[in-house]
């Protein structure tokens, strides 16, 4: 079959500046993008530049976005591409700086994040024969995080990292969940102290995107709410989102649901004036179109009590 | 046709434009709503899962009573209790666990029967677009619209789009907007975070996400943005002035909840569907509106 791949390139030892080479070629019907790539690279352009390395989906190394969406160059099937349209654009990652061609900085994109979250294990006692042991049973639902191969879909798919790139993101903050989770781990809040700094959990919107994208089916997204529930229930040391959490549960403790106004005001903190004047530019416009709700005037739901106790029983179960 | 209706806060409190909306359109389209009253917050996937999926229990198990499935005005309550119902209807061990420790007391009981649906869902799903498109008495004919679904009406695709047949619930806004006469101004990042919960923790990037979305559908030539999620319209109708500050870019784009759309094709105008409640001023629709009928 005939195939003719548009590769994004750039040259930062030439202008730098991102363009595009075309490549006609004749390939096997069974060919996948990183067979065509090598070919390429051997018979036609010997100055293209990508990474690849095991060929059988393992390692990671060729990610890259083929026609638009991320996939590992050497499981994506070009068959299955040529069927819509004769021509494949090969593109870096997203929102990645790109050192050359289809070669992108893995170190900034991941490995940099990763390494912050504190991404090993700190025991109670000295391992016994150089080995932490533990039962089987109880690191099931780690060997599922423990199949990340670090391949960077998550982060490609994340909403946050494309508006913000030095969010961790949902790669990092699932090693943080590695290793939080840790039944063998001496202190469980470690990790999640770090990433409760500005830029980890409480920057994720829990879009699920992530777990959408996750070929392993980790579910980053879900390990990044359990890092939270975990927060709230130990004490958020996030200032302004354990004032805004504080408040959202006062709210529901106490009248059942939610008193936006309340929240509002107390998520910026009842002392933090330079907080409280930002609001008002909308608060007066939401005021003049009868829609601001006024706080601590709203009343309790019917059955409020009832919601308070489940609150309450729920709240000491967890300590 | 008939609903447990549960309204969520926000319909009555940072938007109170939207309760009264549904109710009418509802009350049009000869959808019956019993109102829950007696139950609390989902917990909006702010509050952890440990406490609000017993709370959660406690509304499925009061609806269960009633023999109806929930109906929603909101993406976020929707998919807070979907993904509850999701993990108490799976794991029936879970299930009795949170019946014994927390509805007991009561005397409640959940069997896991209750389904949850929002007005979208419901008007695809149950009520039928036949039936819709027989009562539809203005054609929003010559209007742009955005479709904005909200990132709690997507995914998890366990708790969201569980068979292959439900993956249709991700296109039900487009297809809505063809089917009330209007066209679609289409934007990447129509099923994607608005940015709304991150707004304590990092409001820099929640208004970046604010004007990504509307400046792109201002671009695409809408006329107004449609949401079923009123935290999504708090964020981009109520912060979208804060989002243009950020940016220097005006944006101006009005936003309107999926029940007031959905109203204005039946035939309310514009005050009966309390548009002028909006931060973004919302006149350029009322006129183009009222010159259709
Ligand atoms: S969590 Fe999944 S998507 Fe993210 S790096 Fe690991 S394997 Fe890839």
């Amino acid at each position: 079959m005939q195939v003719t791949f548009k590769v994004y390139r750039k040259d930062p030892e030439k202008d730098g500046k991102p363009g595009r080479s075309n490549y006609t070629l004749e390939l096997a019907e069974d060919a996948t993008v990183l067979d065509a790539l090598l070919k390429i690279r051997d018979e036609s352009d010997s100055t293209l530049a990508f990474r690849g390395c095991c060929g059988r989906g393992y390692c990671g190394e060729c990610m890259m976005r083929v026609n638009g969406s991320a996939r590992l160059a050497c499981t994506a099937k070009v068959p299955d591409y040529i069927k819509k349209g004769p021509e494949i654009s090969l593109d870096p990652l997203r929102n990645v700086p790109v050192i050359k061609d289809l070669v992108f900085d893995w170190d900034a994109f991941m490995w940099n994040k990763i390494k912050e979250v504190k991404p090993w294990l700190e025991t109670e006692g000295s391992p016994v024969n150089g080995e932490n042991l533990i039962a089987d049973a109880a690191m099931q639902d780690l060997r599922k995080v423990m199949s990340c191969f670090y391949c960077g879909m998550c982060d490609e798919g994340c909403t946050v990292l494309p508006v913000d790139f030095d969010f961790l993101g949902p790669a990092a903050l699932t090693k943080a969940y590695r290793f939080a989770f840790d039944p063998r781990n001496k202190d469980s809040r470690e990790q999640v102290k770090i990433v409760e700094k500005p830029k980890g959990i409480w920057d994720c919107v829990h879009c699920y995107e992530a777990d959408e994208h996750c070929p392993r089916g980790i579910e980053p997204t879900k390990r990044i709410v359990a890092l939270r529930d975990r927060a709230f229930n130990s004490g958020i040391t996030h200032e302004a989102v354990a004032r805004h959490h504080a408040s959202f549960a006062a709210s529901v403790k106490e009248s059942g649901w939610l008193d936006e106004g309340r929240l509002a005001v107390e998520s910026e903190g009842l002392t933090n004036v330079k907080g409280l004047m930002k609001l008002l530019p909308t608060a007066a416009k939401a005021l003049a179109r009868g829609k601001a709700p006024i706080p601590y005037m709203h009343s309790k739901r019917p059955d409020a009590d009832k919601i308070k106790k489940i609150f309450e029983k729920a709240e000491q179960e967890e300590k | 046709m008939k609903y447990a209706f549960y309204p969520g806060c926000v319909s009555r409190g940072g938007c109170p434009e939207l309760y009264p909306s549904a109710v009418k359109v509802a009350d049009k389209l000869g959808i019956e709503l019993d109102e829950l009253k007696s139950v609390g917050c989902t917990g909006a996937g702010v509050l952890p899962q440990n406490i609000t999926d017993p709370i959660n229990a406690r509304t499925f198990a009061k609806a269960e009573q009633l023999g109806l499935p929930i109906m929603t005005i909101c993406s976020t309550c929707t998919g807070v209790m979907a993904q509850a119902n999701y993990r108490l209807k799976d794991d029936p061990n879970y299930r009795a666990k949170i019946n014994r420790e927390y509805l007991a007391d009561e005397g409640l009981e959940y069997k896991g029967t209750t389904e949850v649906k929002h007005l979208l869902w419901v008007l695809f799903e149950d009520y039928g677009i036949e039936r819709l498109q027989s009562l539809i008495q203005r054609p929003l004919k010559g209007l742009k619209v955005s479709p904005f679904y909200g990132c709690y009406l997507r995914r998890p695709p366990e708790a969201i789009t569980p068979t292959k047949e439900l993956n249709r619930r991700k296109a039900y806004l487009d297809e809505l907007i063809g089917i009330l006469g209007a066209e679609m101004a289409d934007i990447s990042g129509k099923g994607k975070c608005c940015g709304f919960p991150i707004l304590s923790a990092n409001e820099e990037n929640s208004l970046a996400m604010v004007a990504k979305h509307t400046g792109e559908s201002k671009e695409k030539g809408a006329d107004f943005m449609v949401t079923p999620c009123p935290l999504c319209h708090l964020n981009l109708d109520g912060n979208q002035s804060r989002a243009e500050a950020q940016t220097g870019k005006e944006i101006d784009l009005p936003i309107l909840h999926l029940p007031q759309f959905v109203g204005l094709a039946l035939g309310f105008n514009p005050n009966e569907m309390n548009l002028k409640r909006h931060i973004v001023s919302t006149t350029d629709v009322e006129s183009k509106v009222s010159m259709m009928s």
